[in-house]
């Protein structure tokens, strides 16, 4: 039984150090990867590459590192890649009727949220379990999706606004900066806030959580709404780097996303997991992908490869853990 | 903004539509699509009802809310057949599995026509449709043609195992097959996905100091392949498929070399006048596969207008369509 004591509200200590063993594996995992890379191909290992790899990598972190939230609250939001396609269909009609891309930027990321708070309405007030509250949502953001756009393409937009996802600074692609950015906000929010520890203390035992006095509706409703407005921002990100807007992109977004969750090692279960956790599975699942590309791997046997790296990493994590508790 | 406001009307229209059941003077043709996320189906629907109108009909669209779902459509199929418009013309989501629900059709003696994807099985009026394999050997030729034979060359195939992929890639590689001097370095998936092209390519580029040309499967992967050309300040020229509006705005400003055109347009406009013409005991065309139309900067200015302003092809001119 958890102790209901103020301890129990800092996570454990066996739970960190468990994180930072199961970090470490991972870690091992990326640079193994990376070490069969560069002996297979000489371009791997260059500085171009890896800057595209981590850029890459970025936009799945987003959509991914809110979504930790959530799941370490042992709940999940299938809804993060609709709600993708919707903002960046919406911000990018923002951007080309006022030609002003800071309030495209603002109503893509209010509208990702609004979309998680609703879902976090559902979970909390309408008691609907997650799972299906956002798999519902999935459908209704879809359907607004393909009305609103109705087969076509926004495309075309600011220089200046493209420099978010498409710029440098200082030699490094700016995706990259953002990356680094979210990834310290996200480590010290869940690691060194009593909100961050308190949604651990949640996703462990809820009914403990609620017992020793933490605000449980109210911290859900924020994991949501955070996981909802990160999938803004990946909508800015996606607009700017892509250039263009269209219905279809939520369904190509959303399995990596919860992938890169579950290879970062955050249990579906709740209250175990961290978000550079996270930020490791989106660099596998990219490395993964690039290598194959790299090596020019057959088109039949990329889906192959990452299903099974998916499947390995999730039992190599359950199999690691169960050994250390 | 204001044009899609007009989307507000459509459930309204919707609902009258199933309201008013098929007045003396017009018939009802049911037309089937894939999906509501690729452009190309938006220019069938287009196409469909401006013949419809032009003969004095309507058009009712059923498309999955899930893209291609297949159980989705037959349940389409089945809320149709108790519907009994006059006619329907139909796009399979899958070209195999909705043969069931042909039969179906079939079955109901409701006339059908077949638009788009070949079904593997099932009575038609006709068959209207261009040619995949043809569009990716035209297109690859033109791109070869361009680049004077030779040249490092990379594909971007769509979603493996689809009918329009295989095809098309198969005729992307017959082109390079004429051209010894072109050497293929990469055919990569980026299943008909912007995002995923872009990625490719970028993968691509690092392995790759030297890449002339890239012949994408479709024109999402094209010009996600060109804004990672841009994005390395490399160049290669880029060829599509599907003649999207987005592609012929990039083909205008020299970016995009050229894209197959589907003609989606007058895949709607044919099917649903064969479909009426055949409720009018009028002689219909059997088949007709349309010849492929590669669109470069010497031809585009037809494509250019909107969709809501081109006009379909007559009877007459149907027969010389490349009908078999």
């Amino acid at each position: 039984m958890i102790d209901i004591t103020k301890e129990a509200l800092s996570p454990p200590r066996s739970f960190l150090s468990q994180d930072a063993i199961q970090l470490f594996y991972r870690l091992l995992a990326v640079l193994l990867i990376c070490a069969v890379l560069a002996v297979l191909n000489e371009s791997f290992l260059s500085l171009g590459n890896i800057l595209n790899v981590l850029r890459q990598a970025s936009l799945t972190f987003f959509i991914a590192s809110g979504l930790t939230l959530v799941v370490l609250t042992a709940g999940l939001d299938l809804s993060v890649g609709a709600n993708v396609a919707l903002s960046a269909c919406i911000a990018g009609t923002v951007i080309h009727t006022t030609g002003s891309s800071v309030l495209g930027i603002l109503t893509g990321l209010a509208c990702g949220g609004i979309v998680g708070l609703l879902n976090g309405i559902m979970v909390t007030a309408l008691r609907i379990p997650s799972f299906i509250a956002t798999y519902g949502m999935l459908w209704v953001l879809n359907g607004l999706t393909y009305w609103y756009m109705a087969g076509e393409t926004l495309h075309g937009f600011p220089a200046g606004f493209r420099q978010i996802g498409s710029g440098y600074l200082f030699g490094l692609p700016i995706p990259i900066y953002l990356l680094l950015v979210f990834l310290g906000i996200g480590t010290l929010f869940a690691q060194r806030t009593i909100w961050g520890q308190e949604i651990y203390a949640i996703g462990a035992n809820p009914v403990a959580a609620r017992l020793s006095g933490i605000p449980v509706a109210r911290r859900l409703l924020l994991v949501y709404a955070v996981s909802g407005t990160m999938a803004g921002l990946a909508s800015i990100i996606f607009l700017s780097r892509l250039n263009s807007a269209e219905a279809d992109i939520g369904e190509s977004l959303t399995l990596p996303a919860i992938a890169a969750v579950l290879i970062g090692g955050t249990s579906l279960f709740g209250g175990v997991g961290t978000v550079f956790g996270t930020f490791i599975g989106a660099l596998i699942l990219t490395l993964v992908l690039n290598g194959m590309n790299l090596l020019s791997v057959s088109a039949n046997w990329q889906p192959l490869v990452t299903g099974i790296i998916v499947i390995l990493a999730v039992w190599l994590d359950m199999k690691t853990r169960r050994r250390a508790q | 903004m204001k044009r899609r406001l007009g989307y507000l009307a459509l459930p309204l229209m919707m609902a009258a539509a199933f309201t008013t059941q098929a007045r003396a003077d017009g018939e009802t043709i049911a037309v089937f699509t894939k999906n509501q996320t690729n452009p190309f189906f938006q220019t069938v629907r287009v196409g469909a009802d401006a013949m419809a109108k032009t003969l004095n009909a309507k058009t009712l669209q059923y498309i999955p809310t899930k893209p291609d779902s297949i159980p989705e459509q037959l349940s389409q199929i089945e809320d149709v057949v108790v519907k009994k418009p006059s006619a329907i013309v139909f796009t399979p989501v899958d070209y195999k599995a909705m043969v069931p629900g042909v039969e179906k059709i079939n079955d109901a003696k409701i006339p059908v026509v077949n638009i788009t994807d070949r079904s593997a099985g099932g009575k038609f009026l006709s068959f209207i449709g261009a040619d995949d394999y043809s569009l990716g050997l035209e297109t690859a030729r033109f791109l070869l043609k361009t680049l004077g034979g030779k040249g490092n060359i990379v594909i971007i195939e769509g979603v493996k195992g689809s009918l329009t992929n295989v095809d098309r890639v198969r005729g992307f590689n017959d082109a390079l097959k004429e051209n010894p001097g072109a050497k293929l370095l990469a055919s990569q998936p980026g299943n008909y996905q912007r995002l995923q092209a872009l990625q490719v390519m970028e993968n691509l580029m690092q392995s790759n100091s030297q890449i002339d040309g890239v012949l994408a499967a479709n024109d999402a992967m094209a010009v996600g392949a060109i804004e990672a050309l841009d994005g390395a300040n490399r160049k290669a020229q880029v060829i599509g498929i599907n003649g999207t509006k987005e592609a012929i705005d990039a083909i205008k400003s020299g970016k995009l070399l050229a894209s197959g055109d589907y003609n989606g347009f007058y895949q709607g406009c044919l099917g649903t006048m064969m479909a009426i013409r055949a409720l009018r005991e009028q002689p219909v065309i059997a088949e007709v596969v349309l010849k492929p139309t590669v669109i470069t900067k010497d031809n585009y200015q037809p494509f250019d207008q909107p969709l809501e302003q081109r006009t379909c092809p007559t009877f007459e001119e149907a027969s010389k369509l490349g009908a078999k």
